[in-house]
């Protein structure tokens, strides 16, 4: 029923299509927008990289030079650091998106009428200030901490455990807290629109709730999945606020490095190739991840 | 507006060291000591007066100041507040020296910057601050000589000197008895106790002072060297620390025993009760002093030039030592904290005693000791801070 | 027989769901966790961030109404909210029509290019952002930073709305056509009211996502600080802190009175 309705008139966007005025309305201003504050802002990003150094005013001609370039790659320490982020990224990415699951599934599926309010309780945390909920992590995680009161408390442990915070740990914990939330909301959009009719067939052909789960939502909720991952693992890929708050030494990520030459170095046209480098490599991860999971046969098109 | 808590224990604390620091410049550019009589003005309650061509309630206009956060707080330009009713004052912030250098390069319209010693020399090189007409700054001459220097650049007067402290070594006496050099924070025995600034060029001094290396001219080997120390260095912090408020809380739980630290943590730590000292190493402590610049093209000159008077003025010299902790350029307020008839300016006089002795206020010689951060050129700079982020991404 | 029919109204279906509830109500604890640290130390009398806790007071959220810069930072972010918000949902769902109802060449070009923002850290696409504005001068200020927020805004917008729209029934959309109604109009009538769940958590997703950006606000910002600008500023000072966590208490407590009283008015 919805998969043959799901797939678009040939003629659309035609010149024959009578919603041609509707086309040209919808596309410019989204088009014009992108080009002019998106693309124009990273082709300059891009020209940044080129340059020598700062010297002269900022809009100033220069001779482009590939000085920048040359140093990232005889620097393996950065490409170590983009390798480590990306795993770093993908295990925050998985892990949100597993946890995420069952709430949206929750909200979608059982929370009844309740469901507006459930959710709004779950993403009312966001409107508190991102800087703060990390560092009420800090107090969560430190030595002197909620985690290792309670366990000094109850006797588990003798002395504080001083491995939860400034480390990769604290790092791949708060940034799972902290998206848990953004991965709900895709996998509960998609969720919405599955036809609970199908489960009510389903159950009345004797398949158990978890048949129901397996042959029916997980597939057609997986879109929302796919969309979740992605939206948690490529930011995340770039994240330096968590790891320059709680990562300590040992949790940098390559995000910290780009942000430390425009903010602590003064150095643009290195963090602008930097920038470059990681726009590159997550295109790249982006381009494999698609053809693995190929999103056209999964919307039916 | 920060809360006074248990601090006016030690509202005195900058202004005695820098009595040593200022009596040992005049001992060494000649001038008169200050502690040899010098009659010191009774401080006023009024601002300090600025004579100008149009009565100051009549000047109106408006100043954009680049600054760090912190000091838009009136108290900190409170001179130029009171004289000046009708201009209207709007700050632009930077957090780091970078940010400043980023903010003045990537074209803001601030009429007034606030860089640090050390990041000096690009801005006059590459043509971003106005030179400063001293003669039109009434408060210049109670700036010593040697303040004045550090605004010189190539000869010529680019800054104004405001502010200025120490950076040296804080340390929990319950934890090390004793700290006497820089090295503390390479010692691996205080692993996971150590807290370094998050800074390149001042991870390089740092090493400059312990090896003996001639800060202006660090070569590419010994650069090198200073890379490999850091990286090896780097798994003995606790963590580093960018703010000054994450340095005194690590400091105050106990987590980090040993930090590179400026004095105002010191104030700081004390005041919530710690046990904590102030280092003076065998290579020396160093130095910084904040200045103040016009921008070039600024339009508004003349009243960026009437700021910078006043921010040399009494009351925000008095404010600065007393919120802060830091010292200031204006040697009436440093002789104040000296004179017993001042004392409710700054604090209690049974404050000076503690002080003194945790200072060595005694110590005449604590300005050969003190080594003064040098301007970088835009190639140390680069080069400097370039190998702090391979340091960080080699973790 | 098997598992007890589900009524159609508020899709509860039968089965195990007090597992699902406990899952729910843990999660919703852990989260609320941080929040609740930050609640304490609001109302403790310590001004540094430790335990153990010192008395109880209110002073922080009296300093707080005492300080007129925080205040004014915190109005200038919703301002700035408010209108990338408003932007980014607009040709969020505007792209998400054109790539969920229409056929065209450069459609794979249209998509990576809306979630391209994804891909850039916020500073970079600042400090591009910075250049961009000096290039063409326009002054930095509010709406610097508000077209910055739509730009980081727009992937989540698209999405959210476009996860609604793909595959739900066209056959509304062709009835609506082939009873004489124009495109435009069954947009309106048809399209957007169906969507309209999609695109009010798009508009909430995207104030979130501004409101509490810096990166952005610190670069496009010119003379005055956003909220998030001003707490990383303050963050220099430990003694500001209670005051500034006060009033990310309020913040919340405020958006979730808020909400909750536009989901009551929405249900009647």
């Amino acid at each position: 029923m919805t998969a043959a309705a799901d797939r678009l008139d040939p003629g659309a966007g035609r010149s024959s299509d009578p919603r041609r005025g509707t086309f040209f309305l919808l596309s410019i201003p989204a088009v014009v927008g992108l080009a002019l504050f998106l693309i124009l802002p990273i082709l300059f990003m891009v020209a940044l990289s080129f340059r020598a150094d700062l010297n002269g005013t900022l809009l100033a001609p220069f001779d482009p030079t590939l000085k920048q370039y040359d140093k990232l790659f005889a620097t393996g320490s950065y490409w170590n650091l983009l390798g480590i982020s990306t795993l770093i990224a993908f295990g925050v990415a998985t892990i949100a998106t597993l946890l995420a699951y069952p709430l949206a599934y929750f909200l979608a599926f059982r929370a009844g009428t309740r469901a507006g309010l459930y959710l709004i309780l779950l993403l009312v945390p966001f409107w508190t200030s991102y800087l703060l909920r990390v560092m009420a992590w800090k107090l969560m995680l430190g030595e002197a901490g909620v985690i290792n009161s309670v366990l000094l408390a109850t006797g588990l442990i003798q002395h504080p455990l001083e491995a939860l915070l400034y480390n990769r740990f604290s790092v791949v914990v708060t940034l799972v807290y902290v998206w848990i939330p953004f991965a709900m909301l895709p996998i509960l959009a998609a969720m919405g629109r599955i036809d609970t009719r199908l489960h009510e067939a389903a159950a009345d052909l004797y398949a158990s709730p978890w048949q129901q789960l397996r042959r029916i939502t997980l597939p057609l909720s997986l879109p929302g999945v796919i969309a979740a991952f992605f939206m948690v693992f490529i930011p995340t890929v770039g994240e330096y606020v968590t790891p320059l708050l709680v990562g300590g030494t040992g949790g940098t990520m390559y995000g910290n490095i780009v942000q430390a030459f425009f903010v602590q170095a003064a150095n643009w046209p290195l963090g602008a190739a930097l920038s470059v480098i990681m726009l590159l490599a997550t295109l790249v991860l982006v381009i494999i991840g698609i053809r693995i999971v190929q999103p056209r046969r999964l919307l039916g098109q | 507006m920060q809360p006074r808590q248990a601090r006016s224990a030690w509202r005195g604390f900058v202004g005695i060291v820098s009595i040593a620091f200022i009596a040992a410049a005049c001992g060494n550019t000649g001038a008169a000591s200050p502690t040899a009589g010098v009659a010191s003005e009774p401080p006023s309650a009024t601002a300090t007066p600025v004579i100008t061509d149009t009565p100051p309630d009549q000047v109106t206009g408006s100043l954009s100041v680049l600054d760090w956060p912190g000091y838009d707080d009136p108290n900190f330009w409170i001179d130029f507040k009171n004289t000046y009713k009708n201009v209207n004052v709007s700050f632009e912030f930077g957090s780091t020296d970078a940010e400043i250098y980023g903010h003045m390069k990537g074209g803001s319209q601030a009429d007034i910057f606030h860089p640090y010693t050390g990041w000096l020399q690009f801005y006059v090189d590459e043509g971003m601050a106005a030179e400063i007409d001293t003669s039109k700054l009434k408060n210049w001459d109670k700036v010593p000589d040697s303040f004045k220097k550090i605004g010189q650049i190539n000869g010529k007067q680019y800054f104004v000197p405001w502010d200025w402290g120490f950076s040296s070594i804080l340390y929990r006496t319950d934890k090390i008895p004793n700290v006497d050099s820089w090295n503390v924070l390479m010692d691996p025995q205080y692993r996971g106790h150590l807290s370094m600034w998050d800074d390149g060029p001042g991870a390089v001094t740092v090493s400059a002072y312990i090896h003996g290396y001639d800060e202006t001219n660090i070569t590419a080997d010994q650069l090198a060297a200073i890379k490999a120390e850091w990286t090896a260095q780097a798994p003995l912090n606790k963590t580093y620390w960018s703010a000054p408020a994450d340095l005194e809380s690590l400091m105050n739980s106990g987590e980090v025993w040993a930090g590179y630290a400026w004095q105002g943590s010191f104030a700081v730590t004390k005041g919530a009760g710690t046990p904590v000292a102030y280092a003076n190493p065998k290579e020396g402590r160093n130095s910084w002093i904040g200045v103040y610049g016009i921008r070039k093209d600024s339009p508004n000159y003349d009243l960026a030039l009437k700021f910078l008077d006043a921010k040399l003025g009494l009351l925000t010299g008095q404010n600065l030592v007393n919120l802060y902790y830091y010292g200031t350029t204006n040697q009436d307020v440093m002789n104040g904290l000296s004179d017993p008839a001042q004392a409710a300016a700054y604090g209690g006089a049974d404050t000076q005693a503690l002080l003194k002795n945790t200072f060595s206020i005694d110590d005449p010689t604590i300005l050969q000791h003190t080594n003064f951060t040098p301007n970088l050129t835009a190639d140390q700079r680069d080069a400097w801070t370039a190998m702090w982020t391979e340091v960080k991404a080699s973790q | 027989m098997t598992a007890a029919v589900s009524p159609v109204r508020g899709k509860r279906l039968g089965g195990r769901s007090s597992g699902l509830r406990g899952y729910y109500w843990l999660m919703l604890a852990l989260l609320y966790l941080p929040i609740v640290l930050l609640f304490i130390f609001s109302v403790n009398s310590n001004t540094t961030l430790s335990f153990p806790l010192k008395g109880l007071t209110i002073a922080w959220y009296t300093k707080l109404f005492a300080t007129p810069n925080l205040l004014a930072a915190v109005g200038r972010s919703v301002v700035v909210a408010l209108g990338a918000s408003l932007i980014a949902t607009v040709l969020g769902t505007m792209i998400a029509l054109l790539l969920s109802r229409f056929d065209f060449r450069g459609k794979g070009l249209l998509t990576s290019m809306a979630i391209l923002p994804l891909l850039v850290p916020y500073f970079v696409l600042a400090v591009a952002l910075l250049i961009l504005f000096r290039a063409i001068g326009v002054p930095l200020g509010l709406p610097t930073i508000a077209i910055g927020h739509a730009v980081i805004a727009l992937p989540y917008t698209t999405l959210i709305v476009l996860a609604r729209l793909i595959g739900f029934d066209r056959q509304l959309e062709d009835a609506s056509m082939d009873l004489g109604a124009s495109y435009p109009a069954t947009l309106r009538l048809v399209i957007i009211p169906i969507a309209a769940p999609a695109i009010a958590s798009a508009f909430i997703t995207a104030f979130t996502v501004s409101f509490d950006e810096f990166a952005l606000a610190l670069f496009l910002a010119g003379k005055d600080p956003t909220f998030p600008v001003y707490l990383y500023g303050q963050l220099r000072f430990a003694t500001t802190l209670p005051v500034l966590i006060a009033t990310a208490v309020l913040l919340m407590a405020g958006s979730l009175t808020l909400i909750l009283a536009a989901n009551r008015i929405r249900q009647r």
